[in-house]
C-alpha cells in the first residue's frame, strides 16, 4: 500500500569520500534480488511512461533485460546490502541506516531510496541515512519502509528494503495525561504499567480487553428474589471501580451522556436489570459501529419506554390519535444530527442570510414518528399482552406499524406500505448518512473525553475518521476514538491552547479516589443512595433526556470568551458545597485505618501505602507522586507550595491525617480538577 | 443602589473593569435610577417538560365542551371543579379535578389565570403561519429551546440572558446575591453576563463541613483553600476556582441569616417543590436580615413531558403542584408578606390537542398560574382558548397559536417589580410587535 507521501530519493554518487563504513553490521540476510527492470535509472517509475524515451539507458525497459544481456560478458548487477541499526526506535533516538556496497561499484552506481511509508524523511546523504524522530510532531508510531535501488553502469540494479518502527513510548507523565483522560480515573499501578508503552499500543490494548458488562455484577438486593435500583448502580461501581477494560468503560459513560435514560423518578426505577443491559449495550458498541449502536439504541425497550416509542401505534384518525413524537425528535437533536446543519469541523452552516440551517422540521418529525410505530417487547404474544422483556431488543408488529408513506431527511422517502424492520433500516441509514452526525457526535465524545473547546480542526479531523476509517468504513468507533486520542491536539503536540481540557466530572472525582484508594465495605456493596443530589449526576439518572448539563452550556463568567464549560452547568452553590463536604467526608472521615471498628455496610477509604510512604520517605516523596497521580505530572509550583503549607498543620499528627488532609486539599483544588 | 455604586460594587468583589464590556456597561445604563424602601419578590415555578396546561383548565358544557371533548377523546378530563372568574366565560370553565387546593386561594382572588399564553415574536394567525408570512420563534416544540426562549424573554441573541437576570440589572438591584436565588439549580433566567443566581440548597442550611467553626485546624484549612481556589490561571479552571470560593461565602452568609428564620415546616409537606418553596419561605421571612429591597427566585417540578401514560401521570403533577402552590400561599400570609410575593409558572410549552395513543406532544400555547397578594385574582386574563382541533389556531394536530406573547405577561410582573413603564420595551424587545405591552393582572 503506497502513501500518496511516498518520496523517492535519486543520487548520482560520487567517487569521493564515500563514508560506507559507517554501518555497523552488514545485513546478512540480504539477497541482491533480480532487477527490476523499469527501475533503471529513472526517478519516475511511479508509472508516468512518458519519459521512457529520454532515458539513455540501453532499451532493457520491456521484457526480461537480463536473457538480453546474457551472450556478453557477464556484467552482475552490484552486490548490496544494507543495515539498520535497530528494529525499533524511541521517539527522540537517532535513527540510521545504510546501504553498502563496493568501493567499486559505489564508484559508478546510481542509488535511489524510494519511502513506501512512514512520515516522509528527507534524505540528504547517500549512502547512510541518518534522522531523529521529533517526539513533539506526532503521538502516532511511526513505521518506516525503505526500498534502495543500486543501479551500475551496466544498467542492472539491485534492491533492499529496510523496514523499523519508531515507538512513541510515554513517560510516566504522558502515560498520566492519556489515564486521565482515557479511564475514569486512574492509579499509581495502571499509570506505571502504561508507562513505556506507545499511545497506540495501550489504546490497541484496551480496546481488545475482553468487555466487563454491569449485569453480572447486579446481585438480587439483601433478603429479596430480585434486584432493586440501587444494584445496578452497586453494579456501576463494581465494573468502574475494578474493571481493566477502563478505556471501554470511559467511552461507555461518555456515550451514556449522549444516548441519555434516566431511571431518576420515572418508571425505570423498577427495572434495574433492563438498565444494566442498556449500559452493557453501551458497552458492547463503544467501539463497534455507530450505525449499530443507533439501532440497538433505538430497539432497546429501556430507550422505547423511556423516550416512549414503545408500543407506540400508527394513527387512528377517528380517535384523533397520532403517532407518539417523542423519539422521532429526540434521535434527531440529540442522538444523531442536532437542530443545526454542521460543516465537517462542528461549526454551523449559515445561508445567505448568515442565518443558521435548521436540519428537520415538523414534516421530517412525523415521518420518523410513524416509522417508530409497531415495536413492542420482544416475545409479546400479542401486542396488547406485552411480555414486559426490558433485557432484549423490541420486536414489531406490522399491523400497529404505520402503512403511510413517511418523509425523512433530505428529502427520502419511504413509499407506503413499507413493514416495520424495512422503514427503521431505512430510516436509520437515513439519519446515519446525513452529513452532520460526523461532526455532531465526534465534537461531543471530544467535549466528554477531552476538551470543552476543541478547535474546529481537531474536530475536523476527528469527524473525518469517523466518515471513512481509512478502509472505507463509516461510523467505527473504534477508529474514532484513537483519532481523538491520538490527535495532536488531545496530546499536546505542536502549541497547545491555552484554554485546553475540560472540567472533571464530580463523579468521576470521587471515582479516582475510591479506585486510588480501593474504597469497599465490609459486604463489598456500593449503596450509594442519592448520587445525583450528591454529585448533581449519577449513571443513567439524568433529570431529563438532555443529560445532566449540555454541551454548549456557558457559565456567566466567561460570558465575554467563546469558551464552554458544560460540566460547570451542575456546578451551583449548593452542589459545590455538597461536593467540598463529601470529599472531605470520604478522604478525612472514612479513612479505614482511622476507625478502631467498622461499620460493616459503610464504605471505606484504605491509604495504608501512602501512610508507609510519608513514613519512609517522607512528604516530597508523597508529593512526587501525587503530582504524577493526580495532576499527570503538572502540579504548579503554588500547589506543591499549598500541599507542603497544608501539611505542616498536621505534621505533629498522625500520618493518616497528613495524608488525608492532603487529598482533600488535591480534591477541591482548581489544578485538579481541570483535566489537561 | 445606583449604576455607580454597582460598578464599585463590581470592583470590590474582584471583577475589573477590563472585564465588563461595552456591551455589559450598557446593560447597567438605563435612563432611569432606581431605589427602593420595601421588599418584593418573584418566584418562578418552572415546570419543565412541557405541561399540558390547557388541560387545567377545561370547558364545562356546551359547544366549547363538545368540541373539546371531540378533540380531546379520551384524554379529555371529566369532572372538572367549577371556577367562578369575575369575567363570567361561555359555556364555564372547570379546574382540572386534581388542582383542588388552589380552588379557594382561586376565589379568595389571590390567584389567577393567563390563558393561551406562548412563545411569539409578533401576533401569529394561522394564515401568517401557514404563509410563513411572520418570524416564529426558533425551534418551536423542541424543549431546550423553547425553555430557553421563556427564560430569556426573548429570542436567541448572541450574548443573550434570563428576563430575570436583566429586571434585577435594570433596577439595579444586581449587586447583591441574596436577590437572585435559585432552589433548582443554574438556570439561563437568573443568568446574564454579570449575573449567577446563588444557589440555595433545600435544607436552607448547609454546613461547610472542613471550614466549619473557628478551631486552629478550621482557620488554617480556610487559608490554604481560599489560597488554592484563586491559583488557577486556565479560563474553566479560575472559573470553576471562583464558583468554589463564592459558594463558601455566600452560603455561609445565607447560613446565619437563616438560622435566625422562625419554624415555617408545618406550613409544607414533603414533595420537592414544597420543600423547595418551603426554603423559598424560610428565606424571605429573613428579608430584614439579608436587607434585601428586590428578590427573584427559582424553583421547578419536573415530569410535565407527558409522552405517555398521561391519564395517571398528570393528574398527580398537577395534585402535587396545587398542593405545593396552597401551602406556600398559607405560609406568605403567615409571615405577612403575601402582598409583596407573586408566585408565577412557566414551561417550555403547551402540548398537542391530539393524543399519540396514551399521551401528548409538545405544543405551543397553554395556560399559566399566577398567585399572590398583589394579584388581581379569581380572574383569566389573555384569551381562553376554545380546544377545537383543526380549529382556527391550529397549526396541525391540535398544536394552538398562542394569543397572548409570553413577553406580555412578564412585562405585567416586571412593572410591578418597580421597572418603570418606559423600559418595559428594552427589558423585552418584542413588546414593540404589540399592541398592549402588559397585561393587567397584577394590582399595581
Amino acid at each position: 500500500m503506497l502513501k500518496k507521501n511516498t518520496l523517492i530519493f535519486f543520487f548520482a554518487v560520487m567517487l569521493s569520500g564515500c563514508g560506507g563504513g559507517s554501518s555497523e553490521s552488514a545485513d546478512t540476510q540480504s539477497v541482491p534480488e533480480s532487477n527490476s527492470s523499469d527501475a533503471s535509472g529513472s526517478s519516475d517509475d511511479s508509472g508516468s511512461s512518458d519519459d521512457s524515451d529520454s532515458n539513455d539507458n540501453s532499451g532493457s525497459n520491456d521484457n526480461s533485460g537480463s536473457n538480453d544481456d546474457s551472450a556478453e560478458e557477464e556484467p552482475s548487477p552490484p552486490d548490496i546490502s544494507t543495515s539498520v541499526s535497530s528494529d525499533t526506535y524511541q521517539a527522540g533516538e537517532k535513527v540510521s541506516f545504510s546501504v553498502n556496497l563496493s568501493e567499486q561499484d559505489a564508484k559508478t552506481s546510481t542509488i535511489e531510496w524510494q519511502q513506501l511509508s512512514g512520515p516522509t524523511i528527507e534524505i540528504t546523504t547517500d549512502l547512510t541515512v541518518e534522522f531523529s524522530i521529533d517526539e513533539n510532531v506526532s503521538a502516532l508510531d511511526e513505521h518506516y519502509h525503505f526500498i534502495v535501488t543500486v543501479t551500475n553502469e551496466a544498467g542492472l540494479s539491485s534492491q533492499e528494503e529496510i523496514k523499523f518502527s519508531v515507538i512513541k513510548a510515554m513517560s510516566e507523565q504522558q502515560s498520566a495525561r492519556l489515564l486521565h483522560q482515557a479511564t475514569l480515573g486512574p492509579t499509581y499501578d495502571e499509570i506505571q504499567t502504561a508507562t513505556g508503552k506507545s499511545y497506540e499500543q495501550w489504546l490497541d490494548e484496551q480496546i481488545q480487553l475482553p468487555i466487563t458488562y454491569h449485569s453480572p455484577l447486579v446481585e438480587n438486593y439483601p433478603d429479596r428474589d430480585e434486584p432493586s435500583q440501587i444494584n445496578r448502580i452497586d453494579a456501576w461501581w463494581k465494573a468502574s471501580l475494578n474493571a481493566n477494560d477502563q478505556l471501554r468503560q470511559r467511552v461507555a459513560f461518555a456515550l451514556s451522556e449522549i444516548f441519555v435514560v434516566s431511571d431518576l423518578n420515572t418508571s425505570l426505577s423498577g427495572e434495574p436489570e433492563g438498565m444494566a443491559a442498556y449500559y452493557d449495550l453501551l458497552l458492547e458498541h463503544a467501539f463497534a459501529n455507530y450505525r449499530d449502536l443507533l439501532e440497538q439504541v433505538t430497539l432497546s425497550p429501556i430507550m422505547g419506554v423511556y423516550l416512549s416509542h414503545l408500543g407506540n401505534e400508527k394513527a387512528d384518525v377517528e380517535r384523533n390519535i397520532r403517532p407518539d413524537e417523542n423519539y422521532a425528535r429526540e434521535v434527531m437533536q440529540l442522538f444523531t444530527i442536532g437542530l443545526n446543519e454542521l460543516n465537517l469541523n462542528g461549526t454551523n452552516k449559515l445561508d445567505e442570510n448568515d442565518e443558521v440551517i435548521a436540519t428537520y422540521g415538523q414534516q421530517e418529525i412525523e415521518g420518523f414518528a410513524r416509522v417508530f410505530t409497531g415495536w413492542t417487547f420482544a416475545y409479546s404474544a400479542r401486542w396488547n399482552r406485552p411480555s414486559r422483556n426490558y433485557t432484549l431488543p423490541m420486536h414489531a408488529f406490522d399491523d400497529y406499524h404505520s402503512s403511510a408513506e413517511k418523509v425523512l431527511l433530505n428529502g427520502e422517502v419511504i413509499p407506503e406500505n413499507t413493514n416495520a424492520e424495512q422503514s427503521l433500516a431505512i430510516a436509520l441509514d437515513n439519519l446515519f448518512n446525513h452529513d452532520n452526525v460526523a461532526p455532531f457526535i465526534s465534537k461531543q465524545l471530544i467535549q466528554r473525553l477531552i476538551t470543552s473547546n476543541p478547535s474546529p480542526g481537531y474536530v475536523e479531523r476527528v469527524a473525518a475518521v469517523f466518515n471513512d476509517n481509512g478502509d472505507g468504513i463509516r461510523g467505527d468507533l473504534a477508529a474514532t476514538v484513537k483519532a481523538i486520542y491520538l490527535d495532536n491536539e488531545a496530546r499536546g503536540l505542536e502549541t497547545p491552547l491555552a484554554h485546553f481540557g475540560k472540567i472533571k466530572e464530580p463523579l468521576l472525582k470521587t471515582v479516582q479516589f475510591w479506585r486510588v484508594y480501593n474504597t469497599k465495605s465490609l459486604t463489598n456493596r456500593y449503596f450509594t443512595w442519592n448520587l445525583p443530589t450528591t454529585y448533581g449526576q449519577g449513571p443513567l439518572q439524568s433529570p431529563s433526556v438532555f443529560n445532566f448539563f449540555r454541551p454548549d452550556f456557558q457559565p456567566g463568567e466567561l460570558v465575554d470568551t467563546e469558551l464552554l464549560a458544560p460540566e460547570l452547568q451542575i456546578a451551583n452553590d449548593a452542589a459545590l458545597i455538597g461536593i467540598v463536604n463529601t470529599h472531605y467526608a470520604d478522604l478525612v472521615w472514612r479513612v479505614a485505618e482511622r476507625h478502631d471498628e467498622l461499620n460493616e455496610n459503610s464504605l471505606y477509604l484504605y491509604m495504608q501505602d501512602d501512610h508507609e510512604l510519608i513514613n519512609m520517605n517522607g512528604l516530597s516523596a508523597v508529593l512526587d507522586k501525587y503530582d504524577i497521580l493526580f495532576f499527570a505530572g503538572n502540579m504548579s509550583e503554588e500547589m506543591r507550595q499549598a500541599l507542603i503549607d497544608m501539611d505542616e498543620f498536621f505534621a505533629t499528627r498522625d500520618s493518616y491525617q497528613r495524608i488525608s488532609n492532603l487529598v482533600y486539599l488535591i480534591s477541591i483544588s482548581p489544578e485538579f480538577t481541570l483535566q489537561q | 443602589m445606583n449604576r455607580r455604586k454597582f460598578l464599585s460594587y463590581c470592583l470590590k468583589g474582584g471583577v475589573s473593569m477590563a472585564a465588563l464590556t461595552q456591551l455589559q456597561l450598557q446593560a447597567f445604563q438605563g435612563s432611569l435610577s432606581y431605589e427602593f424602601d420595601d421588599h418584593k419578590a418573584l418566584v418562578c415555578v418552572f415546570l419543565y417538560g412541557g405541561n399540558d396546561s390547557l388541560n387545567m383548565l377545561v370547558p364545562i358544557e356546551g359547544e366549547a365542551r363538545a368540541l373539546y371533548e371531540a378533540s380531546r377523546q379520551n384524554l379529555a378530563v371529566s369532572n372538572p371543579l367549577s371556577l367562578s372568574p369575575i369575567t363570567a366565560i361561555d359555556g364555564g370553565v372547570g379546574l382540572h379535578p386534581s388542582m383542588s387546593a388552589i380552588q379557594p386561594v382561586f376565589e379568595s382572588q389571590n390567584l389567577a389565570f393567563i390563558s393561551g399564553v406562548g412563545s411569539l415574536v409578533v401576533p401569529t394567525s394561522k394564515a401568517d403561519y401557514d404563509n410563513e408570512a411572520v418570524p416564529l420563534p426558533k425551534h418551536l416544540f423542541s424543549h431546550n429551546d423553547q425553555q430557553a426562549t421563556w427564560m430569556h424573554g426573548r429570542e436567541k441573541i448572541s450574548l443573550n440572558s434570563g428576563w430575570g437576570a436583566r429586571l434585577l440589572e435594570r433596577i439595579e438591584q444586581g449587586g447583591a446575591f441574596v436577590n437572585n436565588i435559585s432552589l433548582a439549580g443554574t438556570n439561563p433566567w437568573q443568568t446574564s453576563a454579570n449575573l449567577t443566581p446563588f444557589s440555595l440548597h433545600q435544607s436552607g442550611v448547609s454546613r461547610i463541613n472542613p471550614i466549619n467553626g473557628t478551631s486552629n485546624r478550621a482557620t488554617h484549612v480556610r487559608d490554604i483553600m481560599t489560597r488554592v481556589l484563586s491559583q488557577s490561571t486556565h479560563p474553566l479552571a479560575s472559573t470553576y476556582g471562583t464558583k468554589v470560593q463564592s459558594a463558601i461565602t455566600n452560603t455561609e452568609a445565607m447560613n446565619s441569616a437563616i438560622e435566625s428564620s422562625i419554624d415555617l415546616s408545618s406550613y409544607f409537606s414533603d414533595s420537592s417543590l414544597s420543600q423547595q418553596l418551603h426554603t423559598v419561605a424560610k428565606s424571605i421571612s429573613v428579608r430584614q436580615t439579608l436587607n434585601a429591597k428586590r428578590q427573584i427566585y427559582f424553583v421547578s417540578m419536573g415530569g410535565f413531558d407527558t409522552h405517555d401514560n398521561q391519564l395517571t401521570t398528570h393528574p398527580a403533577l398537577l395534585g402535587a403542584l396545587s398542593q405545593s402552590l396552597a401551602e406556600f400561599n398559607t405560609a406568605m400570609s403567615a409571615i405577612e408578606a403575601s402582598n409583596d410575593v407573586t408566585l408565577f409558572t412557566m414551561s417550555d410549552f403547551g402540548r398537542t390537542l391530539t393524543s399519540n395513543g396514551d399521551g401528548t406532544d409538545h405544543g405551543w400555547a397553554g395556560n399559566q398560574i399566577v398567585m399572590g397578594g398583589a394579584v388581581n385574582g379569581g380572574e383569566i386574563y389573555g384569551s381562553l382558548m376554545t380546544q377545537h382541533l383543526d380549529g382556527p389556531n391550529d397549526t396541525r394536530g391540535g398544536r394552538l397559536i398562542p394569543q397572548v406573547a409570553n413577553e406580555q405577561y412578564f412585562s405585567s410582573m416586571a412593572q410591578w417589580f418597580g421597572l418603570a413603564n418606559s423600559e418595559l420595551v428594552d427589558l423585552f424587545p418584542n413588546l414593540t410587535n404589540f399592541d398592549t405591552h402588559s397585561l393587567s393582572f397584577m394590582n399595581i
